[in-house]
C-alpha cells in the first residue's frame, strides 16, 4: 500500500497496526450486565438495585403515564417521571430535563412500569425496515 | 419508605387519571416511532455542534455509564482492564412526522479506551463518526466498534473552517475502513452539510435494510 501525497505530517502505518484495538475487544453484547453502578447516588436512588437496566427501556424508548394509573404517593425522582411522561417523552429526554442519570432513569422507569405507573413502549431489536427508513431520508431532504 | 400499595388489575371503574376519571382513548397519546442515529467521535471533535445543527431542540445532555476497556498500546499486557465510566452525551431530534422521530445521539470515544456502546447502538439505523483530521487516531475506537458490530456508519471529516488536515483519500488511508465505508467532508456547524452527511449514514442504513429483507 502506497500513502498517497507527501506532506511533513506524522505518518502511521497503514493495516493492521494503525487500529490497535482490532483485536483486542471483545465482540459487541459480551459486555457484562450489572457493572452499572459505581457511583453512590444513582445507588441510593435505586435502593440499592445493581441488575442491569432492562433491556427494553433504551434511550430513545417512548414513556408516557399508563392511563389506568392511580394516584399513589411516589420518591420525588419517580413522581418526577410520572408527571413528565403526560405526553410521551424518550428516556433519554426524561434523564434530561430531570438531570437524573441514564442508568437511574431506565431503572426508575422500569420500575414504574411494573407497577403499572408508566407505559412503555416496547419496540422489537429488529433492523427499522426500508420504508421506515425512505420515510427518514424523505422527511431529512425536506429540511433545508 | 412505604408506598401505598397499586392495584395491579383495575376494572374500568377504578381507572383514574388525577383524581378525574377518563376514558383511555381520550388520554392515549400514540408516541412516534422513535429511530436513532450515532453520532461518535473523539474529544472536541464537533459532536454537539452536529447534533445541535439539526435538532428541532437545543442539544439535551444526559450521563451515562459506558463499560470502558484500556488496551495495552502503552502497557502491552496480555490483559484488558475493564471499568465503567461515566460519559456525557448529548441527544437532539426531528419529528419526521406524527409517527416517527429521528434521535441523534452524540457519544465520545476516546482514543487508547474503547467504550461498549451496545445499548446505545441497539435498534440504531446507524452512526455518524466525526474527525478532527488533527487527531485522527480518536475516532479508531468507534470506527472499530462499529465495524464490529456491523452498524452502517460513515466517517464525517469535520472541515473546521475548510482546514482539512488531510485529504480524504489519506483519511481513508488511515482509517483502512472497507471500500463501502463512505468517507465525506462536512461542517457540523451548518444544518444542510450535517443533513446531508446523515443522508449518506440512511443510505447505508437502507442497502443494510433491503439486504436483510430480501431473504
Ligand atoms: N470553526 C469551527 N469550529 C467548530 C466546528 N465544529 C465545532 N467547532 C467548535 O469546536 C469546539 C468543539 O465542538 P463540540 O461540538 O463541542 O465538540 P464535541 O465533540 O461535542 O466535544 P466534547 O463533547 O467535548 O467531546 C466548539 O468550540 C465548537 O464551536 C467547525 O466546523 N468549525
Ligand atoms: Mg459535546
Amino acid at each position: 500500500m502506497t500513502y498517497p501525497g507527501g506532506r511533513d505530517h506524522p505518518r502511521r502505518d497503514a493495516a493492521p497496526g494503525v487500529r490497535p484495538f482490532l483485536r483486542t475487544k471483545p465482540a459487541p453484547g459480551q459486555s457484562e450486565a450489572g457493572d452499572t453502578n459505581s457511583t453512590l447516588r444513582p445507588f441510593v436512588i435505586t435502593s440499592g438495585r445493581v441488575d442491569g437496566p432492562d433491556p427494553d427501556i433504551n434511550m430513545e424508548t417512548q414513556v408516557s403515564v399508563h392511563p389506568g394509573a392511580a394516584p399513589t404517593r411516589l420518591p420525588p425522582e419517580k413522581r418526577a417521571i410520572v408527571t413528565l411522561c403526560v405526553e410521551p417523552l424518550s428516556v433519554a429526554e426524561i434523564s434530561a430535563r430531570l438531570h437524573l442519570h441514564l442508568g437511574v432513569t431506565r431503572i426508575l422507569v422500569g420500575d414504574l412500569r411494573a407497577d403499572g405507573h408508566l407505559e412503555v413502549h416496547v419496540l422489537g431489536d429488529d433492523f427499522p425496515d426500508p420504508e421506515t427508513i425512505m420515510r427518514v431520508i424523505r422527511g431529512l431532504r425536506a429540511i433545508s | 419508605m412505604d408506598y401505598e400499595p397499586f392495584p395491579r388489575q383495575l376494572t374500568p371503574d377504578q381507572r383514574v387519571v388525577g383524581t378525574a376519571r377518563v376514558p383511555d382513548e381520550q388520554r392515549r397519546t400514540t408516541p412516534p416511532v422513535p429511530v436513532k442515529i450515532i453520532v461518535a467521535g473523539g474529544f472536541g471533535v464537533g459532536k454537539t455542534t452536529t447534533v445541535g445543527a439539526i435538532s428541532e431542540i437545543s442539544p439535551l445532555t444526559t450521563e451515562a455509564e459506558m463499560t470502558m476497556e484500556s488496551i495495552g498500546v502503552d502497557d502491552p499486557g496480555p490483559a484488558t482492564s475493564k471499568t465503567t465510566t461515566t460519559i456525557a452525551m448529548d441527544f437532539g431530534c426531528v419529528t419526521i412526522d406524527k409517527t416517527l422521530k429521528l434521535y441523534l445521539f452524540g457519544t465520545p470515544g476516546q482514543s487508547r479506551f474503547a467504550f461498549m456502546w451496545d445499548d446505545l447502538i441497539r435498534g440504531a439505523l446507524g452512526a455518524l463518526v466525526v474527525v478532527d483530521t488533527n487527531r485522527i487516531d480518536d475516532c479508531y475506537p468507534a470506527v472499530d466498534y462499529f465495524e464490529r458490530a456491523g452498524l452502517p456508519f460513515v466517517v464525517g471529516v469535520n472541515t473546521f473552517d475548510g482546514q482539512l488536515g488531510y485529504n480524504l483519500d489519506e483519511v481513508r488511508w488511515a482509517l483502512a475502513v472497507r471500500e463501502d465505508v463512505p468517507v465525506l467532508s462536512f461542517d457540523a456547524r451548518f444544518r444542510g452539510s450535517v443533513r446531508d452527511a446523515l443522508l449518506v449514514v440512511l443510505d447505508q442504513a437502507l442497502h443494510k435494510s433491503i439486504k436483510l429483507n430480501s431473504h
